[in-house]
């Protein structure tokens, strides 16, 4: 039997493999941190109302700055982060902040619809609520016992 | 002896008292188990002399962001916490962090620690600490 669980333990790895695929294109290239590129940290969840949710934090973004699109069951999320303007490098004295691109995706389980997907961006966190299909709800089956 | 140009900024950035917090707290082995995360921070001068630190504290309340002036030392503090049961199994990946941070830095004696002015937007909080009048820089007329 296949439980939600699992299909959601896919999604992650699949998610970790698409990284690992981007990370080895980036190594063969160029360096990563010399393209801007960080990655934001993601956690997923489910809540009562059976619905995924990504959050992803991003602080710091201007809303039409972050790209969300869903194609073929893959969520990516892109990003894109300028560093306050006017500001000489020579007058910063500490930057820990990233700035630059990001780009992450995720393969969505078919579990989901991908048609009613939802996204907020609200104090620096990116909300991505995606229900989750009624057919693929657990429900129950009755069996009718003769006798 | 060469004479070096005392930048009091330099001092902000270098006499970080997170690092000997961090030192003393490895050392006593007191901090280890505690949640904690450190949110990352950028000070910048701006023009109007002033020092920019901006913290990314995505999605906390503007309430349970405290921030405190002692002895030129200034403390940020905060706790968040995740919105499901990270004990459970609700959850399917969890990157963020969650618990309490204190970051705290030494600000050089020209700032003007009564005019620290703080805002929070879109997950960034953005203190603005403006320099004493009598710090910025002025000319001295030379008198015949």
């Amino acid at each position: 039997m296949t439980s939600q669980w699992d299909l959601m333990r896919e999604l992650a790895t699949m998610q970790d493999r698409m990284n690992r695929l981007w990370g080895t294109m980036h190594d063969r290239g160029e360096d990563v941190t010399a393209r801007g590129g960080w990655q934001p940290p993601v956690d997923i969840f489910e809540t009562e109302d059976k619905e995924v949710v990504l959050k992803a934090e991003l602080p710091g973004l201007a809303r039409e700055d972050i790209d969300l699109t869903v194609e073929n069951n893959t969520l990516t999320v892109r990003a894109e982060r300028r560093r306050d303007d006017g500001v000489a490098a020579e007058r910063y004295h500490r930057t820990e902040r990233i700035f630059g691109t990001c780009s992450r995706s995720f393969t969505l389980p078919n579990t989901v619809d991908a048609s009613r997907v939802k996204a907020e961006y609200r104090d620096g966190v990116l909300s991505i609520r995606l229900p989750v299909r009624d057919e693929a709800k657990p429900r129950q089956i009755h069996v009718d016992v003769a006798g | 002896m060469t004479l070096v140009r005392w930048n009091p900024a330099r001092e902000l950035a270098t006499m970080e008292v997170d690092r000997l917090q961090q030192m003393f707290g490895d050392w006593l082995g007191g901090t280890a188990t505690a949640r904690t995360w450190t949110p990352a921070v950028d000070i910048f001068e701006n023009d109007s002399r002033e020092y920019v630190i901006k913290a990314e504290l995505p999605e906390l309340k503007r309430e349970d962001i405290q921030i405190s002036v002692e002895n030129n030392v200034l403390t940020l503090k905060g706790e968040r916490t995740a919105e499901f049961n990270t004990a459970g199994d609700g959850y399917h990946r969890i990157e963020r962090q969650y618990g309490s941070f204190s970051r705290a830095f030494v600000l050089p004696n020209t700032v003007d620690t009564n005019a620290i002015s703080a805002a929070y937007k879109d997950g960034v909080l953005t203190l603005r600490i403006p320099q004493r009048e009598d710090a910025k820089p002025r000319q001295i007329q030379v008198q015949e």
